[in-house]
């Protein structure tokens, strides 16, 4: 009985253990909950954002898109530089992708292409290794295979029974300008943009996107370019797209409104012909440029999408420098439409009076040296007016001498050469008004009166571009004001809003006196007009001009080689249009140019404009 | 018969509580495991149907063992014990081998895992021979006789190779032996031990590459303790854990991601990036990664939720120990529920990188039917012993 009370004693004991044990289980079980507890929230609120970048690395990537570029519109709204959608074919890879190795993946590619061949007419542009450095580099975007696909490819390709699964018709936008040559030089050209650092942080793709390169595509890159926006892709864990979002919109650059008149530009580039050479017309009243051309001219379309070496090569190597804008960023000697202003700047003067008159032998004495008139059997007594008519060098070089360089000097720069104008084109040149300050620095030599005589008729050192002596026409024409030729009326966003607007800018009003701008006027008038003077084979009818032609000798002396010249604003009275045209080489400015702009001018007053416009 | 309607009468005393945790627990891991295969378009994307089917036939074993008086497990305990070992034996020579393991057998082509049975033999086989019946209780056995019984099946299983479950045995051996009284000294210097060995392991890992000992003499070491290299390498991803993030650290390293990102309340049903997105291995996210879905898609709340069903799930289960009737009722709560705890802590644990990657899946949820139905039956006998509590 009592081993059987100690027995039950020693159990009840025992029980009591095991239950206390087990509570001590249970509370070290808890403990490793609560542990777990304490770790997780560690991890998943204290530590959050560290995973959840980490997460944002490895599966989020972002795609530069850029922007639509900006329109260029003449004056009248007709398109000059535009976008055209280019059909792309493209591989979806994440639809492609072929289990196990990606060789399977670059041989389904391939086998596909083989077979689109045959439909498309022509071969991808990517060979394998393309495929390959695409899986490298560029996984989750589309793997462009032809671009440029016809109309005809593009129906084929619809009709066709061919697996379109993870294959894509892919718009790219590309430059284009519809009028091709036309202004040419004035749209300049884009190029594959280099984008810096700065423009990729926080992208790790981009599209190849196109920036301007010279003309107005680059002047005002900054305007038509637009802000590049950005796609979140998101990626699996091979690197394939899974899904995409539009992170912020790409925004459309702004259109450019010209104050180019297309019809009037296309006459113009027509007038000047082949042959190289430049004319800019301007409306006097405010300066702006209704048309701007340099000849040989390009077609900008040939840089789009990317300028083949071949292309710039040729380009490049030719003689005729088609690249090259004349009519800003080359300079010429102005010969004699230079005269007008050294006219201005003697009636200015003091000393001389329109009625003053020179004798023209046929030469002029500087000291002992002669210089020849261009008519070797002299002009005889010539007054200011029939001088200009005559373009007599004699007349010119006594009233430099007389009225002396400082007044010319003076009057050239008044009219704004010497210095850009600012017009907004690169590579403008600013041509050289000479003096005796730069003559001591460049020849270490003192100015002297055959220097005066040289500039007077516009030769020596003295240049100018052809858009200068534009402004030169234009200053004569509207009676001197001298305005800043303005090529851009204004800039407006896609809703043809006009964000900026550039107004004219009158730069001065030049300090002569109503006589001395009347008796030059006149004598350009005479120039045209008169049976003897020497434009006269621009005259057309109907409109009264005035002008001056003018024939300057390059190179080396007795070559032959001659810039000719000439000056026009048109109709005399209320003149609506100032002309500048040079032909780097030709006979003579009245010879040369004088028919050309008879051409230009018939149209512009005459002629059916709808049939040069087309 | 009238002994089975009787029976059958005890349902009514079961625990409810700890049913419908089990019950949730099992319908949490079906929604996450079709979270985890949701992209899938082969067979794996049925597989929350298969564990569906089998938590139902589980469920059905669940109640069966609940009726069935848990004392009977005396008698067959031992051939249970025999019949696990004889498979564990099988499974080295005829099991299906996969990533260079043979855990499996295939019967009838459903595959069954011995190892998980091996753990249940342990518990049943172990408890039976802790409890000795009423008459003999003083004579409770050496604790060298549970050693043994329980070496015998964590050999096989590391030879599967499979150290993970291997490595399970051992806390559910202590807790038996603790509960059912063993002199607590030698019980904490065998964890001090067991402490010991795993930190001379991980040293042995990590440290002779900075006390410049050469790769051959720490080749011959490991070799000489049959640690294989795909065991150094989990090891030294979780002492490194900047190491090779593309190779053997990617799952640790997705994992942590998966769970980190998933922030305060998570990233929404089906909406976890990590396992849509395939960071987290297709293979193991509806198995051993199952937690890292759940975390990444319910946040810190969800992990919360689900580590306070487990809580409840072991509460229950040792408040069924606790008011048992009998030792053997107590011995086997403690061990099952050890047994889940163990699989519970390591497999969360691994998952958020505080222990070395090892293949243990999470009970109820992970997917695996071997597992399920094993779990479930384990969770009838604590039922079992609950309906036929003491003092009623």
């Amino acid at each position: 009985m009592c081993i059987r009370i100690d027995c039950d004693m020693a159990v009840k004991e025992q029980v009591n253990l095991e239950l206390r044990r087990l509570r001590v289980v249970l509370f070290m079980m808890l403990g490793g909950l609560l542990l777990l507890g304490g770790a997780l929230f560690s991890l998943q609120v204290a530590r959050r954002h560290e995973f959840e970048q980490s997460l944002h690395r490895q599966s989020m990537r972002r795609v530069r898109l850029p922007a639509a570029r900006g329109r260029i519109f003449d004056r009248n709204e007709i398109c000059l530089a535009d976008n055209q959608p280019c059909y792309c074919l493209a591989f979806y890879l994440e639809e492609i992708r072929k289990p196990g190795r990606w060789q399977h993946t670059v041989d389904e590619v391939n086998e596909r292409m083989k077979k689109l061949t045959a439909l498309i007419g022509r071969r991808s542009m990517i060979a394998e290794q393309d495929i390959w450095l695409h899986i490298r580099k560029r996984l989750p975007l589309p793997l462009v295979a032809w671009r440029h696909l016809d109309p005809a490819a593009l129906a084929r390709l619809a009709e066709s029974s061919v697996d379109m699964e993870g294959l894509d018709i892919y718009i790219e936008p590309l430059r284009h300008y519809p009028r091709h040559e036309l202004a040419g030089h004035l749209m300049g050209y884009v190029g594959r943009a280099e984008l810096s650092d700065e423009d990729l942080e926080g992208f790790q793709y981009y599209l190849s996107e196109m920036e301007g390169k010279a003309g107005l595509e680059r002047m005002f890159n900054y305007a038509m370019a637009g802000t590049a926006g950005g796609q979140l892709v998101r990626i699996n864990a091979s690197g394939l797209k899974y899904a995409e979002s539009q992170e912020k919109e790409p925004q459309p650059g702004a259109d450019l409104v010209l104050a180019i008149d297309s019809r009037i530009q296309a006459l113009a580039e027509q007038a000047v012909g082949d042959v190289p050479g430049a004319v800019v017309v301007l409306d006097p009243s405010n300066g702006d440029v209704l048309a701007l051309a340099s000849s040989p001219s390009f077609n900008p379309n040939q840089f789009v999408p990317f300028l083949s070496s071949a292309v710039w090569d040729e380009q490049n190597k030719d003689p005729a420098k088609p690249l090259v804008n004349r009519a800003v960023a080359e300079v010429y000697a102005p010969g004699s439409v230079f005269k007008p202003v050294t006219a201005l700047a003697a009636l200015s003067s003091g000393h001389i009076s329109p009625e003053t008159t020179h004798n023209c032998p046929g030469y002029f004495m500087i000291g002992a040296h002669p210089m020849k008139c261009w008519n070797p059997n002299g002009h005889g007594q010539v007054n200011m007016r029939k001088a200009i008519e005559q373009s007599c060098n004699v007349y010119f070089a006594a009233v430099g001498l007389q009225c002396g360089y400082e007044g010319i000097e003076e009057m050239a720069r008044q009219v704004g050469l010497g210095k850009k104008t600012g017009i907004d084109l690169d590579r403008e040149a600013s041509g050289l008004v000479p003096g005796p300050a730069w003559k001591k620095k460049m020849w270490k030599d003192d100015w002297r009166p055959g220097d005066t005589c040289n500039v007077s008729i516009g030769q020596g050192a003295l240049t100018v571009t052809p858009l200068q002596m534009a402004v030169v026409a234009a200053t004569l024409a509207n009676g001197g004001t001298v305005y800043r030729p303005r090529l851009v009326l204004g800039i407006r966003d896609r809703a043809g809003h006009y964000t900026t607007n550039y107004p004219p800018v009158a730069i001065r009003t030049l300090a002569v006196s109503p006589g001395a701008m009347k008796t030059v006027r006149e004598g350009m008038y005479d120039v045209v007009m008169a049976p003897s003077g020497s434009g006269g084979r621009a005259r057309i009818a109907g409109v009264e001009m005035a002008g001056k032609t003018g024939t300057a000798e390059f190179g080396e002396k007795g070559g032959h080689h001659k810039h000719s010249w000439m000056l026009l604003f048109a109709p005399f009275e209320r003149p609506q249009y100032a002309v500048a045209m040079v032909v780097d080489e030709g006979v003579s400015g009245g010879l040369t140019v004088g028919p050309r702009l008879h051409t230009l001018m018939d149209a512009l007053f005459n002629g059916d404009g709808k049939k040069a416009d087309g | 018969m009238r002994e089975f309607l009787s029976n059958l009468r005890l349902l009514r005393r079961m625990n409810w509580l700890m049913l419908a945790t089990i019950c949730t627990l099992i319908a949490v891991g079906v929604l996450f495991i079709y979270s985890a295969t949701q992209t899938r378009d082969d067979s794996t994307a049925r597989l929350f149907q298969m564990q569906l089917k089998w938590a139902l036939a589980g469920l059905v074993i669940y109640l069966a063992t609940t009726v069935t008086d848990y004392r009977k497990l005396r008698d067959v305990s031992w051939w249970f014990y025999v019949m696990a070992v004889i498979l564990l034996v099988a499974v080295l020579f005829f099991g299906t081998r996969i990533y260079g393991a043979r855990r499996w057998l295939m019967f009838l082509g459903v595959g069954v895992q011995p190892s998980e049975l091996g753990k249940l033999a342990v518990i049943l086989a172990g408890a039976t021979l802790l409890s000795p019946p009423a008459e003999k209780y003083e004579r409770i056995p050496s604790m060298w006789w549970l050693f043994l019984l329980a070496g015998i099946p964590m050999l096989l299983v590391m030879k599967e190779p499979d150290l993970g479950s291997a490595l399970v045995y051992a806390p559910l051996v202590m807790a038996m032996l603790y509960v059912a009284g063993a002199p607590s000294r030698p019980l904490v210097l065998m964890v001090l031990s067991g402490v010991v060995l795993v930190t001379v392991v991980l040293g042995a890992v990590a440290l002779p590459a900075r006390l410049g000992v050469t790769p051959e003499g720490q080749d011959r070491f490991f070799r000489a303790i049959r640690l294989s290299d795909y065991q150094r390498d989990r090891i030294e991803v979780f002492l490194q854990p900047g190491k090779d993030p593309m190779g053997t650290g990617w799952n640790k390293r997705q994992s942590e991601i998966a769970v980190g990102s998933g922030g305060l309340t998570g990233k929404g049903f089906l909406k976890g990036t990590q396992n849509l997105l395939g960071f987290l291995p297709r293979t193991v996210a509806p198995t051993d990664f199952i937690f890292s879905v759940i975390a990444e898609e319910t946040g810190f709340a969800g992990s919360v939720m689900v580590l306070v069903l487990y809580g409840l799930l072991l509460a229950c289960g040792l408040y069924a120990a606790m008011v048992a009737r009998d030792k053997l009722g107590r011995v086997l709560c403690v061990g099952i529920v050890t047994m889940i705890f163990t699989h519970v802590f390591v497999n969360m644990a691994m998952t958020i990188g505080l222990v070395p990657i090892v293949g243990i899946p999470l009970p109820l949820v992970s997917y695996g039917g071997t597992f399920m139905v094993m779990t479930l039956f384990a969770l009838g006998l604590i039922q079992s012993v609950y309906v036929r509590r003491s003092g009623l």
